[in-house]
């Protein structure tokens, strides 16, 4: 049984973290998402797989290779445009009888893949607001037709974007039009075929999707909590570490340092001296965490330095930025409101009180520089000296 | 389903504005009309857009190509003369695939809301909405749902509803326009008489935002409108000490020079440069590649592509045309006045209307409501009081 | 110059290869042919566009094939001398693009050896050196072959022998690798695949390369295995669709206000002033300009520009002809539109190698030249399909007056308040281009003065000298209206014999310091009774003494002004075609980018 990942999306409402890298690479846990995927599937007993890349697909094919690293055997398809979820999963046609689809940027956890296995289905999970969401309608266990995004939906049953389909699929597939947003949609093909035969829902229930640059956060908390600690690194004395710390080989923590966990700090880090890592972070490979900063509930990607008196709180920042001494991220409004952000021209509720910044790859900031809650900073831009960021600020922009 | 723009006309009504460039291309919020129009479309599902072009086409065609960039498919039907809306819209004929369309004129802003109850009801459908001065319009009347009547601007309005001119339609549509327009009856509502008669016209009351531009007056209120829902968002080069507040768009490679002070809702396009000291107050659109010069001050106003503003110019309620050129201390004074356009008589508050391509020299004032035509020159030290007709020189 | 394009994979090869073809014909297209392996060898070629070929070719189903758009270098354009070429015994077949400079003695030496030759072209004589060298393995024949080749060549080869490959070779010509899932492409361009793939793979120079279905394989000439990195092309094969124009010509000769804008972007600031090329100005006391055809106009034009605003002495060369006998000055700017010409990038590798500063001015990012030059000046023109180059030579126009006034402003010779008048005025470039776009119906009227006439002259002085040369140009190579550009001062020299009423002369008369001399010519060809039809400066009233016709331009100082003059002779020489109905995006005998020498 072969297993094919839908890794080709670039994520649009992952700005600015995608101008750079195709959404299923981003990282929690210092895991690409679409590794945590791959873990899970391999737990279930999967080893063979196709993944169907597009946007920047190089990026996946050069973190996976041939698969040989998770001792499984990945091969590649390239959806050139994105034309939607039928047409990617159609380009596999050759290449598969009896087969499991998964959406890369959705985690599902390995019992519930197992149970995919088993026989032809559609994964099911409950969720308490279904208007984001293609909602199901059933008969029995029976699916009788999913709904694209109802603005009053008729259920809190969604599809959760697991599938195990034969053959006949495609021939469904190839008798979608394209949808009003102009894509080739499967969930208009798996309509189609529940007219004529009975697909069945299996209900799944480990289930984490992202949308929204922040969601990185919260499935970043949910795999942290999970975590145990084991320390690889050198730790000098006097640094405290409390609760499950992953440190990886290569990373020093000097002197002073105080490391809550759940915490993972990654390869060839630079941690302290004297600095504050609180719970919920995760620290990619090569960073620095110098003197007198504090991280709290954030991904750091790899390369990148938070490295003299920094704050950093409730944050995603990218690979290989720089923060200039001093520079700190706000991450409550002072009226305590829920943050609200500028993503692609729209303004967005994130229902959070408690937001930082999401920051690109590549930016850099001056010293005393401050950012603003729920600022956006697309990759490459500049920050400068005492400057105050704020809102969306565009990739390559220079804030003086 | 697809759409038909009708977009050929000029507009007189809006010159010195439509000088170079038709109706539909005015920017308000730095974009087309008709960009709002193929948003819309596109929002609601609607892929394949047949614009007719006539007047200046080529302005619309070097923005919009092939649609690529919208996401959408566009195919282009050219009407030569602008001798009305029925004869544009079988100029489109030819190119239609499908059975059921949607015909809108490029020229009114509507949004994506509006036009989802029109689209979802049956053929043959018209969108019509409240209007304080129906008499400028065609004035309907509705009997359970149907048009029972439509009058084009009649000397007296027996309701207050108007049609939007945008219509669902099937293809048989064709048929009987192409019979009107034989008969010289050139206009859509003339053929719209037949489905009248029978009561099959439905009349569609309109939920969301329609918007006519006329006048020009009307561009700064729409633009207005359109900068509400305006986001945060920066790009180019902010030097220091720049103060921006509120909801501001600024263009990749634009520079904002030290001690400026920008207030939102303010679009600033690509490739400009604003400063040192200039501030922006709200509902202020600028082009791209535009210069404003230091110790200006702009409000409520539009500036369109490649205008430059000199030092110490004061810009309030006003619409510069685009390739302008004007020198330090320019004035346009706001006021109440009347405005005669096309020998009709209008009561607005406003600054002033200037032209594409007009050079303004140092310390000229221009006072309120005045419309400066197109190219024209103006030297130093002039005050203006009155309209100045297109390709004149004041000195 | 010619285009060609090879496919294995999995999709049927006749169709993917013939839609390249058409992506391609823009590079040439007298004659054209495929080859498919179906089991055996199956060769199709026909003379004339490419429907006329896929026509006569019946639907095969072969995996594999190559095929070929030609435009005629050795031998007349027939069905025999168009490619694929094949051995004696049928079982190989190339496509080749460039010249093979040794082919006579190749071709000698190969008949010695009973091979028999069917064509006149030079391109044959490397399937018969192929077939000579075959020891089992195609790839050590293609090899052995080219190690023989003397001169510019790309080459695709496919052999019944071995279905399941096809092995291309470049030298001095271009050939780029589409990378696809479970197929690959390689094509003289990239257009040609894009469609499928935009993820490619560059073939350098003595490199030769393996394709099949499921790998590349990229070696050296001693056969030791080269790591190349994967490029993404971001630019889709949809943008090149004439959105309305009747041409691609008349629709990029209206994206030059955009173009035009696009080029100045973020270079240029009125209020600061300055000008920013992100270039270091070290070495930049003596310049050489280098490049062809119209690219050529535009450095003749550069020159002026960088002596007057800059001070700095210039030497214009061919490209061709800077490779043998030019002087290696410490900065050599290639202009090059397509960034493939092979000549100039001949040119720029000499520089290199005398150690000189290379700076390419192209609007092809990634292109060959980009990859050799120290600094890459981008015009950002956006992409151009219609043969005459149009919006292109106007963005070079420009991008060489912002690299003088960079100059100028460097070397002091230009101080803070020029700068900013010039900005201030390429700040107005993109409406005053507008402008003149407005006129176009005046134009029209001009063009129906000389659209039946045999012969055109273009005259101007200075700067308007080269613009005369390219507005010839662009007369000539669309409305194949015999046309000439000189300066001014030297119609008297000679040319003055061919003045007749029946030959209409275009005179550039700007109000630069040499307007009066220009007045001067325009009165002794009035006394001929040529008809004379001048472009000149808006408000300039004398001219109408002299000049038949007036079509003026907005006021604009040195050099801005040849950026709207250049505009109107674009339109004068379209609609001067258009009248003559000929195929304007496709003139007969001409290809887009000349990457032979």
């Amino acid at each position: 049984m072969k297993t094919v990942m839908l890794a080709a999306g670039e994520g649009k409402r992952m700005r600015p973290l995608t101008y750079t890298k195709p959404k299923v690479m981003l990282p929690v846990a210092n895991k690409p998402i679409l590794e945590w995927n791959l873990i899970n599937a391999i737990k279930a007993g999967l080893n063979d797989f196709i993944f169907v890349i597009g946007y920047k697909g190089e990026i996946v094919k050069n973190y996976f290779g041939d698969g040989s690293k998770w001792n499984v055997n990945i091969e590649y398809v390239n959806q050139e445009k994105a034309l939607g979820t039928a047409h990617a999963i159609e380009m596999v046609e050759d290449f598969v009888e009896d087969f499991i689809v998964l959406c890369g940027d959705t985690i599902f956890g390995s019992n519930d893949i197992k149970k995919m296995k088993r026989k032809y289905g559609i994964g099911l999970v409950k969720v308490e607001d279904a208007k984001e969401y293609g909602v199901v309608e059933l008969k029995g266990k029976k699916i009788v037709k999913i709904h694209e995004k109802m603005e009053e939906p008729i259920s809190n049953i969604i599809n959760a974007g697991i599938y195990h389909f034969g053959k006949e699929i495609f021939e469904y597939i190839k008798k979608t039009e394209k949808s009003p947003r102009g894509e080739y949609e499967i969930t208009d093909s798996i309509n189609m075929m529940a007219s004529s035969h009975e697909i069945e829902g299996v209900y799944i229930e480990e289930w984490k999707d992202v949308i929204y640059p922040w969601n990185l956060l919260e499935l970043n908390e949910e795999i942290l909590k999970k975590m145990e600690g084991e320390i690889e690194g050198e730790i000098e004395e006097n640094v405290t570490i409390k609760g499950n710390v992953v440190i990886e080989k290569g990373s020093i923590v000097k002197n002073g340092s105080y490391i809550e966990g759940p915490v993972i700090i990654g390869k060839n880090c630079r941690i302290g001296p004297n600095c504050y890592i609180r719970p919920y972070t995760s620290i990619g490979d090569d960073c620095h965490i110098g003197n007198g900063s504090e991280v709290k509930n954030s991904i750091i990607m790899n390369g990148s330095n938070v490295p003299h008196l920094n704050y950093v709180g409730d944050s995603v920042i990218g690979s290989n930025c720089n923060l200039g001494a001093g520079t700190k991220i706000a991450n409550l409004r002072l009226d305590k409101k829920n943050i609200k952000v500028f993503t692609n021209g729209k303004k967005v509720d994130t229902k959070r009180r408690k937001l930082g910044a999401i920051i690109g790859d590549n930016v850099q900031t001056g010293i005393n520089a401050s950012i603003n809650v729920g600022c956006m900073i697309g990759n490459n831009a500049f920050i400068g000296p005492a400057a105050i960021a704020s809102g969306e600020i565009k990739p390559h922009t220079r804030v003086m | 389903m697809e759409a038909i723009v009708l977009a050929a006309g000029e507009g007189r009504r809006l010159r010195p504005f439509t000088h170079y460039m038709p109706k539909v291309m005015i920017p308000v919020g730095n974009k087309p009309i008709l960009e709002y129009v193929i948003d819309a479309l596109k929002e609601n599902g609607i892929r394949r857009i047949i614009i007719v072009a006539g007047y200046r086409k080529e302005s619309i065609m070097g923005h919009f190509g092939d649609g690529i960039k919208w996401d959408v498919e566009i195919v282009y039907a050219f009407q030569e003369k602008q001798i009305g809306t029925g004869h544009a819209f079988l100029q489109a004929k030819k190119f239609v695939t499908d059975d059921e369309m949607v015909v809108l004129s490029g020229d009114n802003i509507i949004d994506a809301k509006g036009l989802a109850a029109l689209i979802e009801n049956d053929a043959p459908s018209l969108l019509i909405c409240e209007s304080k001065i129906p008499s400028k319009y065609g004035v309907v009347e509705l009997e359970n749902g149907s048009v029972t009547s439509l009058k084009e601007k009649p000397t007296f309005a027996e309701s207050n509803l108007i049609s939007t001119g945008i219509y669902k339609f099937k293809k048989d549509i064709f048929d009987i326009v192409e019979n009107f327009v034989e008969n010289g009856k050139n206009r859509i509502t003339d053929a719209l008489q037949v489905f009248i008669k029978e009561k099959k016209l439905k009349g569609i009351k309109l939920q969301g935002t329609w918007r006519d531009i006329v006048y020009p007056w009307d561009i700064l209120d729409v633009n207005a409108e359109v900068l509400y829902e305006l986001p945060l968002s920066v790009a180019g080069t902010i030097e220091k000490n720049v103060t921006i507040r509120g909801n501001v768009v600024i263009g990749e490679d634009t520079i904002i020079h030290s001690g400026s002070y920008i207030e939102g809702p303010v679009i600033i396009g690509k490739g400009c440069e604003i400063g040192p000291n200039t501030c922006i107050f709200p509902s202020t659109s600028i082009g791209n590649n535009v210069t404003i010069h230091p110790f200006s001050c702009i409000r409520n106003s539009v500036v369109m592509d490649n205008s430059t503003i000199g030092s110490y110019s004061l810009l309030s309620n006003s619409v510069v045309g685009k390739g302008c050129e004007i020198a330090s201390r320019f004035s346009a004074i706001e006021g109440e006045t009347k405005v005669e356009v096309e020998n009709e008589i209008h009561e607005i508050k406003a600054g002033s209307f200037i032209g594409n391509d007009c050079k303004i020299g140092a310390n000229v004032i221009v006072e309120a409501g005045k419309i400066i035509g197109g190219k024209c020159t103006i030297s130093s030290n002039k005050v203006v009081n009155r309209d100045v007709p297109d390709g004149s020189m004041v000195i | 110059m010619c285009g060609i394009i090879g496919y294995v994979g999995f999709r049927n090869a006749r169709n993917i290869i013939i839609e390249g073809l058409k992506r391609l014909e823009y590079r040439g297209y007298d004659s054209a042919g495929i080859g498919i392996i179906e089991g055996n060898l199956h060769i199709y070629k026909n003379v004339g566009e490419i429907e006329n070929l896929e026509k006569s070719i019946p639907q095969i189903d072969g995996r594999v094939g190559i095929g070929h758009t030609r435009w005629a270098t050795h031998g007349k354009v027939s069905i025999e001398n168009a490619h694929p070429h094949t051995d004696c015994n049928k079982k190989f077949a190339i496509v080749h693009n460039g010249i093979i400079e040794n082919f006579k003695s190749l071709k000698e030496m190969l008949e010695r050896k009973g091979h028999t030759f069917s064509s006149e072209t030079d391109s044959e004589v490397i399937v018969h050196l192929i077939e000579e060298k075959y020891k089992g393995s195609l790839e050590e024949a293609v090899k052995k072959a080219i190690k023989e080749l003397k001169g510019s060549y790309a080459i695709i080869a496919i052999s019944q022998l071995e279905p399941d490959k096809i092995v291309g070779a470049r030298n001095e010509s271009p050939l780029v690798i589409g990378v696809g899932e479970k197929e690959n492409f390689i094509a003289s361009d990239i257009p040609a695949f894009l469609k499928y793939t935009n993820r490619i793979k560059y073939l350098n120079d003595g490199e030769i390369c393996v394709i099949k279905n499921d790998g590349i394989k990229i070696m050296d000439l001693n056969g030791k295995e080269i790591e190349r990195e994967e490029n993404l092309i971001k630019w889709q094969a949809e943008q090149a669709e004439k959105a309305g124009y009747p041409h691609f010509m008349l629709k990029e000769i209206y994206e030059q206000p955009h173009s035009i804008m696009e080029t100045m972007r973020g270079r240029i600031s009125e209020i600061e002033p300055w000008i920013n090329l992100e270039i270091d100005f070290d070495g930049m006391d003596e310049v050489a300009l280098v490049a062809c055809g119209t690219s050529y106009y535009a450095a003749m034009a550069g020159k002026y520009m960088i002596e007057e605003l800059a001070g700095v002495p210039v030497d214009i060369e061919l490209s061709s002809e800077y490779r043998y006998f030019g002087k290696k000055r410490r900065t050599v700017l290639a202009i090059t539109q397509s960034g493939e010409t092979a000549d100039t990038i001949g040119a720029l590798k000499e520089a290199k190698m005398y150690g000189c500063k290379t700076i390419v001015v192209t609007n092809v990012i990634g292109s060959s030249a980009t990859r050799f030059a120290d600094h890459v000046l981008l015009t950002r023109a956006g992409p151009e399909i219609g043969v005459a180059a149009t919006k292109t030579f106007t963005a070079q126009l420009l991008t060489l007056m912002l690299f003088s006034l960079y100059l100028g402003m460097k070397n002091g010779k230009l101080h803070a308040n020029e700068i900013k008048n010039y900005v201030a005025e390429l700040k107005r470039l993109p409406s005053i281009v507008e402008e003149v776009l407005e006129r176009e119906n005046e134009i029209k009227e001009i063009a129906k003065i000389i659209h039946d006439k045999n012969t055109v002259f273009f005259i101007g002085r200075g700067i308007n000298y080269p613009i005369a040369l390219e507005g010839a140009l662009k007369l000539k190579e669309i409305s194949y209206i015999h046309a000439e550009g000189f300066a001014a001062g030297e119609l008297k020299h000679g040319p003055f014999a061919l003045l007749s009423e029946e030959t209409p002369v275009i005179a550039l008369a700007s109000k630069d310091r040499v307007y009066e001399k220009v007045m001067g010519n325009i009165g002794e060809i009035k006394a001929r009774n040529s008809p004379v039809i001048a472009i000149a400066e808006e408000g300039d009233e004398d001219i109408t003494n002299f000049a038949d016709h007036v079509i003026y331009y907005p006021k604009l100082s040195f050099p801005l002004f040849s950026i709207p003059i250049a505009v109107i002779l674009q339109l004068l020489a379209y609609h001067t075609a258009s009248l003559r109905n000929c195929p304007i995006d496709k003139p007969r005998n001409l290809a887009k980018s000349v990457t032979v020498e």
